[in-house]
């Protein structure tokens, strides 16, 4: 099977988030062949260049997303007043007030169409998305009756700004990829992520009818809510209506989607998506360099807490140091490891304040009055001795901690159950769905319950064994890689075998030929090649005259 | 597990715990634009579908619904955006434009101090500091534009030729010669019209200036009016403004320079001639190139055609060829050729620019690569 897989500033760039879990996935399924239609987002990204390829990567495709050349084409008098036509359309659509969902969404999709449609016959899209037609189209809409209110307030620079997000969102209509033998020869087109990088594969689906998959670890449409809050009202209400309008888009024509929890599916639920077309896969992780910590657990110091992970606000670990000052007043030998490097300025200031509420909570203490004091917590960064991997850091200690007030997926947390240690963590993100019954569950900011907790497994070894052990059990059965490749090998053969793109051949006239592609050309490898059939080897080397002719 | 009963003793305000989730995401309610962005907004602050179903709510986004539903509205006029702040220097700004002024004057003054083979030196040395000086010009400050442009340096670089020596050598070809190279002194045979380079590179300065006046200008309106319309007409007398007080800043220099270096007049070639120029680069600076190169490359191949009728009637048989602009010449000056070519040009190029410029499209600050 062909596969195009369509990624966003990920994959196959060296520097790129997601680029892991798509390297596997195209290692994982050898058998079949995958095109890459990356986008990079940076010149940065593109100088850093790509990872080792394997074989089966038969091709890649790369377009940048952060700078578009105008090909310098001058649209007609026709070809002008479709863009106008379309460009109206689309603008409608984003200052309509949200009353009438269906139909928005229909006319989303035909203005979508119209514009790629233009772009392919004519090019010069790039242009006229930028041109005084396009903001003119957006000013009438907005000045329009039935516009939504702060779509009316919308000022000359609001207008500029939303129509320049528009046309930087739309690039991907103005590529050359949309030929017979570029995303037309595909039998799959399996997006990476939402939103624009799914833009490829809405086009290849209706130029050939080729079916699309959508994964989406963190959804698309939330993330855009959380990156503009600055701009003014009008800039964001109609942005977020384009946003809307692509994500819906999207869900509507993709075969399957695939959320990696349950918290993108139920973001992909409320944005329009049909349940029955939603495959949870859950994130695969490596399960072999935790192997050996995690089948001796006895290795732990008892008394030992970890908190592993990028030290940043979010993760809250102001509110562990307060747990933590409960818990030694009940358990003194027991210590804090905090293993981890800031992420960035912010994380490093907050890396600096733990320090200091730390030394501040917690005076040095010795075990006599000759020995060298020593601080019950420590701050260790990966990488150190004894800390070469993420299972040394985990391996330490009986009970792994996690305090986030914000969580996606808890990598680290997975990290800790392939482990086979006891946690305890906040109900936040996808914490509840991953940890499942195999660990403790407090709620966040709240350091009195996450110090009980604790204490409770810090005194019952037996009962940090048994919890363990199940969420070494659980993970190696839901979080592995080998559960995600199968996921997406079956949810492959599923897509293809219910919406096969159909390519119909034509005869010189132009009327179909029956019968043209029959069902041996789906067959891997050439099906008239000889076949390595059981002969005897020495049947092999004197040439038989009887299997030529059959040949 | 969560405790429900623990947890509802602690918030303030039990009976309409929602009213107290209001108070505290206060902001986040009154400036979203949709429930969903408020359910973003929340779940970014550790509100999950948990802690929603304390708010008697299914999940997030029917919480976020009841928020935004209750959130009082954002009614306050949106404050006019700020223009964006210059990144310009004062020196790229201000300074850097008078030099090339400055470095012509200098090689006109050696020109006329020094006589034969030091002279030539002195010319070519001078060509290229005023070169590198309007390239340095054109690269930064005011005048400088965000991308890649077409080439239209050539032609440019004919006009100003043919404005330093073309009218000598159509005077002269009209009556028979010329007799050999220009000598570099603005008598003989063929006579280099010196005044004129000098006004224009001095312009240079002004040039840059109103640019930067009208850039500022635009983007200033830009944020203060409402409509697209609006707009255009705001800009429009802006436009026409800044290209007045740039010719009538050219047309002093001009007259300034012909009166120091005692040479004849030539008004109506030379203030043609910035025209175009000044509106070449400044539809070049705003982004549109198009016609700046197609109107320079018409002009420069009209002027090159006058010169080649005129000297390829000397063919046998063509005589008939250098009758227009012999005609031309001899009713009015060699100066009408510049003039009428330059001068249709400009005004071509000040109707465009009219049109485009006037546009909200033009002037978006350009995209930042990341």
């Amino acid at each position: 099977m062909r596969i195009g897989l369509l990624t966003e500033g990920g994959y196959p760039y060296v520097s790129g988030e997601g680029g892991l879990w798509c390297d596997r996935l195209v290692r994982g399924l050898d058998r079949h062949e995958f095109d890459v239609y990356a986008f990079s987002s940076g010149e940065a990204q593109e100088d850093a260049g790509w990872v080792p390829l394997p074989p089966q990567v038969s091709r890649v495709r790369t377009a940048p997303l952060w700078t578009a050349e105008d090909d310098g084409v001058v649209y007609g008098r026709r070809a002008r007043r479709h863009f106008a036509e379309h460009y109206a359309e689309l603008a409608a659509v984003l200052c309509a007030s949200a009353d009438s969902a269906a139909a928005e969404a229909d006319r989303f999709a035909t203005a979508l169409r119209g514009l790629a449609e233009l772009a392919r016959e004519e090019g010069g899209l790039v242009a006229a998305l930028r041109s005084e037609t396009a903001v003119r189209a957006l000013e009438r809409a907005c000045r329009a009756p039935g516009a939504r209110r702060t779509a009316r307030e919308a000022r000359v620079p609001d207008l500029l700004e939303v129509t320049a997000h528009v046309e930087r969102a739309l690039r991907p209509l103005s590529l050359d990829w949309y030929e017979e033998d570029g995303l037309g020869a595909v039998d799959l087109c399996h997006a990476a992520a939402g939103g624009v990088a799914a833009l490829p594969g809405l086009l290849a689906h209706h130029f050939f009818g080729v079916p699309l998959l959508v994964t989406e670890y963190g959804v698309r449409l939330r993330t855009h809510y959380l990156t503009r809050p600055d701009s003014p009202p009008p800039v964001r209400s109609l942005l977020a209506a384009f946003h809307r309008g692509l994500t819906a888009e999207t869900y509507r024509r993709a075969a399957f989607l695939t959320p990696g929890n349950a918290h993108a599916r139920h973001w992909q639920e409320r944005c329009g998506a049909d349940p029955a077309k939603l495959r949870t896969v859950y994130p695969g992780m490596d399960a072999a360099p935790f192997a050996e910590v995690g089948e001796s657990p006895e290795s732990a110091d008892p008394h030992t807490l970890v908190w592993a992970g990028r030290v940043e606000p979010a993760k809250d670990l102001v509110s562990l140091l307060h747990a933590f000052a409960q818990i030694r007043t009940r358990e003194p030998k027991a210590r804090l490891r905090i293993i981890g490097g800031p992420t960035g300025p912010e994380g490093a200031a907050y890396l600096g304040h733990c320090r200091a509420l730390a030394a501040h909570l917690f005076p040095d203490e010795a075990d006599g009055p000759h020995a060298v004091g020593d601080n019950p917590v420590s701050f260790e960064e990966l990488g150190g001795p004894g800390l070469e991997t993420p299972a040394h850091a985990y391996a330490g200690g009986a009970v792994t901690v996690l305090s986030s007030v914000v969580e996606g997926f808890p990598t680290g947390l997975i990290e800790a159950m392939f482990c086979a240690r006891a946690t305890v963590s906040t109900d936040v993100g996808a914490v509840v769905e991953a940890i499942g019954g195999t660990g403790l569950v407090v709620p966040p900011r709240n350091p009195r319950a996450l110090a009980e907790a604790c204490v409770s497994l810090l005194r019952d070894p037996e009962r940090r064994t048994r919890l363990g052990a199940a969420a070494r059990a659980r993970a190696l059965e839901l979080f592995t890689v080998d559960q995600n490749v199968s996921a997406f090998h079956r949810i492959y053969l599923e897509i293809v075998a219910r919406t096969p793109v159909r390519r119909p051949v034509l005869d010189g006239t132009g009327d179909p030929l029956p019968f043209a592609a029959p069902a041996e050309a789906h067959v891997p490898g050439h099906w008239t090649d000889p076949t390595p059939r059981a002969v005897p080897t020495w049947a092999l080397e004197t040439p038989v005259p009887a299997t030529e002719t059959v040949r | 597990m969560t405790d429900l009963g623990e947890l509802k003793r602690g918030t303030p305000g039990a009976a309409d715990p929602v009213k107290a989730l209001l108070h505290r995401h206060h902001d986040l309610c009154r400036r979203a634009v949709d429930p969903l962005e408020i359910a973003a907004g929340l779940e970014a602050h550790g509100i999950t579908d948990r802690t929603a179903a304390r708010f008697r709510h299914r999940d997030v986004f029917s919480l976020a619904e009841e928020l935004y539903a209750r959130a009082p509205r954002d009614t306050d006029p949106v404050p006019p955006t700020t223009p964006r702040a210059e990144t310009t220097r004062g020196f790229a700004r201000f300074l850097l434009p008078l030099l090339p002024g400055a470095l012509c004057a200098g090689t006109v003054i050696a020109l006329r101090q020094t006589h034969g083979e030091t002279r030539l030196y002195a010319a070519a040395t001078g060509i290229l500091a005023v070169t590198l000086a309007v390239r340095a010009v054109l690269r930064r400050g005011p005048l400088s534009t965000p991308g890649r442009t077409p080439a239209t340096t050539s032609w440019t670089c004919w006009l100003i030729g043919y404005a330093l020596l073309g009218d000598g050598l159509l005077d002269a070809a009209v009556t028979g010669g010329p007799d050999g190279l220009p000598d570099g002194s603005t008598g003989g045979h063929w006579p280099l019209a010196t005044a004129p380079a000098l006004a224009l590179t001095l312009a240079c300065a002004p040039a840059a200036w109103t640019t930067h006046l009208f850039t500022t200008h635009a983007r200033r309106r830009l944020g203060s009016s409402r409509g697209l319309e609006d707009f255009s007409a705001s800009v429009r007398p802006v436009l026409l403004g800044t290209f007045v007080v740039f010719l009538g800043t050219l047309a002093a220099l001009l007259a300034a320079a012909s009166g120091l270096l005692a040479e004849p007049l030539a008004f109506s070639g030379t203030l043609a001639l910035g025209a175009l120029l000044f509106l070449a680069r400044l539809l070049t600076v705003h982004g549109f190139s198009h016609a700046p190169k197609v109107i320079l490359t018409i002009t420069a191949l009209a002027q090159a055609a006058a010169l080649t009728t005129v000297l390829a009637a000397r063919i046998p048989g063509c005589a008939a060829l250098s009758a227009p602009v012999e005609t031309l010449t001899t009713t009015w000056s060699p100066a009408a050729v510049p003039t009428l070519t330059c001068g249709a040009a400009a005004l071509i190029l000040l109707i465009h620019a009219s049109r485009t410029l006037s546009r909200a499209s033009a002037h978006v600050a350009p995209e930042q690569p990341r």
